[in-house]
């Protein structure tokens, strides 16, 4: 019992796809932006929307900055070139080495990557107002369960297609939707700062991790009875603790509650109503 | 022929409405109700069954309290209108007169209000949370279609197989389950929620050995998956129509003989066989238990 239960990935691609196209039916707006990392991610959000909603409703960006790795933008163009979709090219460089100046972080690179991460965001909001377009979100839900994400920042986005869907199952969808291999093959990483990888800055991979947040967060089993499963001790600790120390970005805000219709709370409505 | 020669056959065309809502979206959710209705004409249905709050939408919210209409309510004049020529069964919030709203599946035909049903039992628990916006029915009725009597239930209460019992005893000719039912994606191609869904109807038709018409919606709502697969079976476990597509919209035409369901129900009595003095006696000690506190 100490694997992830199978997922059917050619029904997992065909709901996925429906969702997309119904949240853009609803809005009424007229297609989606994303942001192209040149990982896997936002590979698949972008191969399940051009299946939705068809390629010249998509709008691709590739955001890079003064940190990322040449390879990032090399690996985008491939995705694009895969999906037939154009990529356009946004240098944030400059604009965030100026900021982060006058911020006072450009040494402090936690600072500096979650800079770039929400000058990305403002980029694809921009470009969503600019031609009326949803923010097409890459967030799976590994990452959103460890908070490996920045608030504000790539988390942010008008749809998350990935959102319930374990990194696990985000590499078969991958390999489903026909990703480039070397995309599939290559370990994520944020890209925030040269050499980055996810696992070395988690300290566990999502493959190690899945299983543990699902017996946790699924099926309600503790910290005890996990270990009891064969899960090793140590890294069902770690994993926990990475759960349970970033959960405030599941809900990235609170309001006060002061009166009897406070928003979300007293008054839960649909996202877009029409007469 | 012997057997069969006395048998009269009593046709009905029952059409299952599967369509794909969005909540608060009223143009929208008509529109899908006459597109419809529009297939179940050209079937020659005689009754349409649409799926649990189609005309508004499942995931409201708080939303009912804009979208709750009463029965007299401007709004539903195009489907009193349609009901001129073909009954149908719709779902919607219903507001009640003394106040607060129920969950309601409205028989129309002829341009009037055949009957109502009120859902019973509110899902309170993991994704739903309909205790908070509706009022729960307080009785089950069979409606009365001049075709035949039709017992409702409305999702949840087919999960309660006291609802089908209690209807098929006051004399439900066919049972009606209007859905909305979520669902998640598992192992297989088919979607989780649809095969519990299947188990359901296939339980509830052979069980009360009545015919079992299965409504669900399809599509999403607020990034909720609905499973579709709407289906029809007869009363001995043969399918009648469908099961339709779990992901696309549908009309499933059914044909169903009421002869034919008495006399399934003559051959393998079961529901006459119920022992309700088991159940009146389950409700006593229930009452000596609350009264002893």
């Amino acid at each position: 019992m100490t694997s992830l239960p199978a997922v059917d990935i050619p029904l997992l691609a065909e709901v996925l796809q429906r969702f997309l196209a119904e949240e853009l039916r609803a809005s009424g707006l007229s297609g989606y932006v994303c942001g192209l990392s040149g990982g896997l991610d936002s590979a698949v959000a972008a191969a399940l929307a051009v299946r939705a909603v068809g390629r010249e409703k998509l709008r691709l960006l590739a955001l890079p900055g003064p940190t990322s790795s040449a390879e990032s933008l090399t690996h985008a163009q491939e995705v694009a070139k895969s999906l037939g979709v154009g990529l356009e090219v946004l240098d944030l460089g400059p604009t965030s080495q100026l900021l982060a100046q006058t911020l006072g972080c450009a040494s402090d690179r936690l600072r500096f990557g979650n800079l770039l991460a929400r000058l990305r965001m403002v980029a694809l909001f921009d470009a969503a107002r600019a031609h009326g377009l949803l923010v097409l979100g890459t967030a799976n839900k590994s990452e959103i369960l460890l908070g490996y994400s920045t608030l504000f920042g790539d988390q942010a986005a008008s749809v998350h297609p990935l959102g319930d869907v374990w990194k696990t199952h985000v590499f078969a969808l991958g390999a489903y939707l026909q990703i480039p291999e070397v995309i599939l093959k290559k370990p994520p990483t944020a890209d925030l700062w040269p050499g980055q990888t996810d696992a070395a800055e988690l300290g566990f991979d999502y493959l190690e991790a899945d299983p543990i947040l699902y017996y946790h967060h699924d099926q309600g089993l503790s910290e005890a009875e996990l270990g009891a499963q064969g899960f090793p001790s140590a890294l069902v600790s770690k994993v926990l603790a990475t759960y349970r120390r970033n959960r405030f970005k599941w809900r990235p805000t609170v309001i006060a509650r002061v009166s009897t219709s406070c928003i979300n709370v007293d008054r839960i409505l649909p996202r877009n109503p029409k007469p | 022929m012997t057997v069969l020669s006395n048998w009269q056959r009593e046709r009905v065309t029952v059409a299952l409405a599967q369509i794909a809502t969005c909540p608060g979206q009223l143009a929208h959710n008509l529109e899908a109700h006459f597109w419809a209705l529009e297939q179940a004409r050209k079937a020659k249905a005689e009754v349409v069954i649409f799926p649990e709050l189609s005309l508004t939408g499942y995931l409201l919210g708080h939303g009912v309290l804009e979208l709750a209409m009463d029965l007299e309510d401007p709004r539903l004049k195009p489907l009193r209108e349609a009901s001129q020529e073909v009954a149908l069964l719709v779902g919607l919030p219903l507001r009640e007169r003394g106040g607060g709203i129920a969950n309601a599946a409205v028989l129309l035909h002829r341009g009037q209000i055949v009957g109502v049903h009120r859902k019973l039992y509110l899902p309170t628990y993991g994704m739903f949370d309909e205790g908070r916006y509706f009022l729960p029915g307080r009785s089950l009725t069979p409606l009365p279609w001049h075709r035949a009597k039709i017992g409702v239930l409305v999702c949840e209460d087919a999960w309660h197989p006291t609802s089908a019992s209690i209807l098929v005893r006051r004399g439900a000719e066919l049972l009606v389950v209007v859905a909305g039912g979520p669902s998640e994606v598992s192992g297989d191609d088919v979607p989780q929620g649809l095969k519990r869904w299947h188990w359901i109807v296939g339980a509830t038709a052979i069980t009360t050995v009545t015919p079992t018409f299965f409504a669900n919606r399809c599509g999403w709502e607020e990034g909720i998956l609905f499973s579709g697969g709407s289906w029809a079976v007869d009363g001995r476990g043969r399918t009648l129509g469908g099961p339709a597509p779990a992901c696309d919209p549908a009309v499933i035409a059914c044909e169903v003989d009421l002869a034919m369901a008495r006399r399934h129900r003559t051959l393998a009595p079961i529901p006459h066989a119920e022992r309700w003095e088991l159940w009146q006696a389950e409700v006593e000690r229930n009452r000596d238990e609350l009264t002893r506190g």
